[in-house]
C-alpha cells in the first residue's frame, strides 16, 4: 500500500504564520487507528467497481431474456462470487462506520428539543437500514409483489 | 480546475453522502439476493425471471430505485478514491485525477439514467 504523502493536506500558497514542516504520521496507512480509516477509503474502489456491475446487470435487463439470463447466471462464477463476499463486508463496514457519526454529528439542541441519546439514533438507523433491505431482498427474491 | 472543484462541491458532497446512505442501504438488499443469494442457491431464482423484473424494474419506482442503485456509490466510489490519491500521492494531481474520477462518474451517472429509460 502506498505511503502518504507528507504535504498531502499543504494549502496551495504557504500562510504568513510559520510553522512546522508537515510530517505523515508515523502509524499512517494502517497503524492504530489509521486501519479504519485507510480501508474506509479503499471501500471507495469497491463501490465503484460494484455501481458500474450494478449498471450493467440493469442495463442487460434492457436487452432482453437472454442477455439477463445470461448475467444472472453469470454471477455463480466464483470470481464474482468472492468478489461480492468482500463488497458485502465492505458495504456492512461502511454503514457500521458512517451509521456511527450521526449521533456524535448532532447539534446541542434541535429547535427547543434536545437530540435523542445516541442509542436511541443508532437504533433508529439500523432499524430503516435493516427494514429496508429486508423489503428491498423480499421484492428482488419474489416475496413481495 | 480547483475553483470549478469548489464550486461543484456542495453537488459533489450531496451525491458523495447519498452514496454511502441510500447506496449502502439499497446495495446491502441487492448483494444478498441478486449477488450471493441466488448464486449459491440460498434464495430462489423465480423472483429474478425475465418477465417479472422487467415488470418490476419498468415502474416508475423501479426505475428510480435501480438508477440510484446505479448512480449513487459510483459517486462514493469516486470521491474515496480521489482521497485515496491525495492520501498516497499529495495534492498536487487532484487537479488532474479529481475530475477524472468525477468525469467517470457523471458518465457512470448518465449510463445509469439511460439503462432504466430503456426499459
Amino acid at each position: 500500500m502506498a505511503n502518504a504523502h507528507p504535504h498531502a493536506m499543504a494549502p496551495a500558497k504557504p500562510g504568513k504564520t510559520r510553522t512546522a514542516p508537515p510530517q505523515r504520521p508515523p502509524k499512517f496507512p494502517t497503524g492504530g487507528r489509521y486501519l479504519a480509516y485507510t480501508l474506509f477509503d479503499w471501500t471507495g474502489l469497491i463501490y465503484l467497481l460494484l455501481g458500474f456491475l450494478v449498471l450493467k446487470t440493469i442495463w442487460t435487463l434492457g436487452d432482453g431474456q437472454a442477455a439477463w439470463d445470461a448475467q444472472i447466471a453469470s454471477f455463480s462464477h466464483p470470481a464474482y462470487i468472492a468478489f461480492h463476499i468482500l463488497s458485502f463486508i465492505s458495504v456492512v463496514f461502511v454503514g457500521v462506520r458512517f451509521f456511527r457519526l450521526f449521533p456524535k454529528a448532532q447539534p446541542p439542541r434541535i429547535g427547543p428539543a434536545k437530540p435523542p441519546p445516541a442509542p436511541v439514533i443508532l437504533g433508529m438507523l439500523y432499524t430503516v437500514w435493516i427494514g429496508a433491505t429486508v423489503l428491498f431482498g423480499a421484492i428482488l427474491a419474489g416475496g413481495i409483489f | 480546475m480547483k475553483h470549478l472543484l469548489l464550486k461543484l462541491e456542495p453537488f459533489i458532497w450531496l451525491m458523495f453522502g447519498q452514496g454511502i446512505l441510500l447506496g449502502t442501504i439499497l446495495l446491502t438488499g441487492w448483494l444478498l439476493v441478486v449477488n450471493l443469494g441466488v448464486p449459491l442457491g440460498v434464495v430462489s431464482d423465480a423472483g429474478l425471471e425475465y418477465e417479472r423484473a422487467h415488470g418490476l424494474a419498468s415502474t416508475l419506482i423501479g426505475k428510480l430505485v435501480l438508477a440510484a442503485l446505479c448512480a449513487l456509490p459510483i459517486w462514493k466510489g469516486a470521491h474515496h478514491m480521489r482521497h485515496v490519491f491525495i492520501d498516497a500521492g499529495g495534492g498536487d494531481r487532484d487537479a488532474v485525477i479529481a475530475p477524472i474520477l468525477y468525469l467517470i462518474a457523471t458518465v457512470g451517472t448518465v449510463l445509469s439514467i439511460l439503462a432504466v429509460v430503456r426499459l
